[in-house]
């Protein structure tokens, strides 16, 4: 059952509605012919007795009834079917009226005084088994004797004309559910013709053209938002696929440049005997070069490992005015060679991974340092704040232009491509940033004001937040 | 001192036992795990530096194979770096780990600390030529005059003293000295020394620290130029 297709048990469930609803209904109906024809027989039967009581209650005698014979006969029966026989109270017969001879059992009489009704009406069955109806009651001519009227009528013709009725209700029944299980078998199938068509364009879909959708316009409701959210989902593995592409592309790159130093330097060396000190100038020259491949390569493994599900933080409470002073006081030679100031103003506890602080502030603070001109104050700062500890990392200088602003943590992005000290710089610290903030379910914020003030604020959610 | 390298990259193997043979080291070299195995057992080394990764069998089931019988002190060197990978080399015995690609003069700084078994000596005095170093009352003299240093700035040159003649790397010194534990990429380091030297070795002939490019840099009254 599991394995039929959602058509065909849809198509089953129909049928299924519609044979109990169409037998339920003709079942209902007929019966209540049946009983509508019996009532109505029933009926003529008591209305053709009461009409005789009151003929013989205007005759004279017995015989007198007997000499009216044709008259009672007339004035009651018109079908054969029917019968009548009147006897008097020696059970000698005045009238009778038999065409289909039918058995006219002995019942009891309905006293001449007692109204006729319904219920007086009696069953019994002739040879062949079929159901015969009758009343017997009493008449009183004006002699003040009494007779018996018995009218009776088979219900043969009755059963002929039902089972009759219930043939053409079974045939029109399984007509109609032949045609309502073609009907909705066929209704079923076109309603899921738009499941089918999403079904076919998901089947297009692979690595290679994923940029392939679902159709979203004419499909009904139900399926619709179906629609939009595969091709939502569609969307969201396409950008990865695309991220995920272009950082090998700017992977690839980003190695070429420093072994295409490392080779050409080899050869142009090679080229001739060189002194003792050229050599060692080179060969020094290659560590540094191998160096830059290695933090490559380590802050690409990094970032991958902080994407990976497994990544365990290790957190632990960080007084932040502490590690700004480590940090600033780690990058103290480099700042004040370059004539730039830093300031640290910090108060704040923060429930995070020591290292990734450390390494994400530096990361910051190295970025900060390289943008700012000489004579110029960096200002680090953490705060609680009703978001959670903010700590922020703010210089001057020419401010990030905003064409770059959206890509600033992309990997490998550098805002200037032709400085000079891309071989010292990754273009991966900024990513590396923004995956410790994830890991710590924060975020990391950039900002360049018109004075060309430009600020980094990382947040650590209330919750890495102490008390 | 006689080491054992063990590992199975031709390359790797050459220039490790050229690099420690002229560090004074006697050094035999096995390129797979069996033979590693049988050396290490037949032989008594000082020190075992076991490449993981090894063809046929790896370096944990060397080590604890090693375990069984000898206390030999295992190096371990692995291209994973992952917490795990750790935890699983120290737990079977491993007495120090290092993530390839690492720089010579770390191997070497690791060699020495795990032969010198204990950490290092805390020097209260120290002469290196006409420097004198007071660990105690954190002060600096060369040639009888007295240099201010900044707090960092000693930690640096106490560093280096400590380990007089022996080459560190950027990333040990930013260990040491910032207990910063990152590969940054930034020249802090650079700058560090060349503000220290100002202070130490400007205006004598002799200087006493130096830098060996590439590599990082020592302090030695006697170096040749580089």
């Amino acid at each position: 059952m599991a394995r039929l297709s959602l058509s065909a048990r849809l198509a089953i469930t129909f049928v299924v509605i519609t044979v109990a609803c169409f037998s339920a209904v003709g079942f209902l109906l007929f019966e209540a012919a049946a009983r509508r024809i019996h009532e109505q027989d029933d009926t003529n039967l008591v209305l053709a007795t009461r009409h005789l009581r009151r003929f013989v209650a205007e005759l004279d005698s017995p015989a007198d009834v007997a000499a009216h014979q044709d008259r009672l006969i007339i004035g009651v029966l018109g079908d054969t079917n029917n019968a009548l026989r009147i006897m008097d109270d020696a059970g000698h017969v005045l009238v009778e009226r038999n065409p289909s001879r039918l058995p006219m059992a002995n019942k009891a009489m309905v006293p001449p005084e007692q109204r006729i009704v319904s219920a007086d009406v009696q069953s019994w069955r002739d040879a062949d088994d079929h159901e015969i109806r009758g009343v017997s009651a009493g008449g009183r001519p004006r002699d003040g004797t009494t007779v018996t009227i018995v009218v009776a009528r088979s219900l043969a013709d009755r059963a002929l004309l039902l089972s009759r009725y219930r043939r053409d209700t079974i045939l029109a029944l399984t007509a109609g559910m032949l045609v309502a299980v073609l009907l909705s078998y066929l209704l079923v199938r076109r309603a899921l013709r738009p499941l089918r068509s999403m079904a076919a364009s998901a089947s297009a879909v692979t690595a290679h053209r994923l940029s392939t959708r679902m159709p979203a316009d004419d499909v009904p409701a139900e399926l619709q938002t179906l629609s939009v959210a595969l091709n939502d989902m569609l969307g969201r593995i396409e950008d990865g696929f695309a991220r995920v592409w272009q950082f090998t592309v700017d992977l690839a790159h980003d190695l070429r440049t420093p072994i295409g130093n490392l080779r050409g330097a080899n050869e142009v060396a090679l080229t001739r005997p060189r002194s003792t000190e050229e050599y060692q100038l080179l060969l020094g020259s290659n560590i540094e070069e191998c160096d830059r491949v290695s933090r490559t390569i380590e802050s690409v493994l990094f970032l991958a490992r902080a994407d990976s599900p497994q990544f365990a933080l290790q957190r632990v409470i960080i007084d932040a005015g502490e590690e700004l002073q480590r940090i600033a006081d780690y990058f103290e030679g480099l700042s004040s060679e370059a004539g730039i100031t830093v300031q640290v103003a910090a108060n704040a506890l923060v429930h995070a991974d020591r290292e990734l602080f450390r390494r994400a502030v530096s990361n910051l603070l190295s970025n900060a340092l390289r943008y700012t001109p000489a004579g110029g104050t960096i200002a680090m700062r953490a705060m609680d704040t009703e978001r959670g500890v903010e700590v922020s990392v703010e210089n001057p200088g020419a401010g990030i232009p905003p064409e770059h602003m959206a890509h600033l943590f992309d990997r490998f992005y550098r805002v200037d491509r032709s400085r000079s000290d891309s071989a010292h710089s990754t273009g991966l610290g900024l990513s590396i940033v923004k995956s410790i903030m994830e890991l710590h379910d924060g975020d990391v914020v950039a900002q360049s004001e018109r004075q060309g003030i430009t600020r980094f604020t990382l947040t650590f959610p209330k919750s890495s937040a102490v008390g | 001192m006689r080491l054992l390298v063990i590992e199975d990259e031709k390359k790797a193997g050459e220039y490790l036992k050229k690099g420690l043979e002229e560090s004074g080291f006697t050094v035999d070299v096995a390129s797979n795990g069996i033979d590693g195995l049988h050396l290490a057992l037949e032989d008594d080394y000082d020190l075992i530096v076991l490449d993981v990764m090894l063809p046929g069998i790896d370096g944990w089931a060397v080590l604890t194979r090693l375990r069984t019988k000898k206390d030999t002190p295992v190096l371990l060197l692995t291209a994973m770096d992952e917490l795990e990978e750790r935890v699983k080399g120290l737990e079977l015995g491993g007495d120090d780990y290092l993530v390839k690609p690492f720089a010579f003069v770390e191997l070497l700084a690791r060699i020495r600390t795990l032969l010198r078994r204990g950490p290092p000596r805390d020097i209260e005095h120290m002469h290196i030529g006409d420097l004198e170093i007071d660990a105690v009352r954190r002060r600096v003299r060369r040639a009888g005059q007295r240099i201010d240093l900044t707090p960092r700035e000693f930690s640096l040159l106490q560093l280096l003293a400590r380990r007089r003649g022996e080459v560190l790397s950027r990333t040990q010194i930013a260990s040491y000295v910032w207990d910063m534990n990152f590969d940054s990429d930034t020249n802090v380091v650079e700058v560090a020394i060349r503000r220290l030297r100002v202070k130490i070795d400007d205006g004598h002939d002799i200087k006493l620290i130096h830098t060996v490019r590439g590599m990082g840099y020592v302090l030695d009254e006697e170096r040749e130029a580089s």
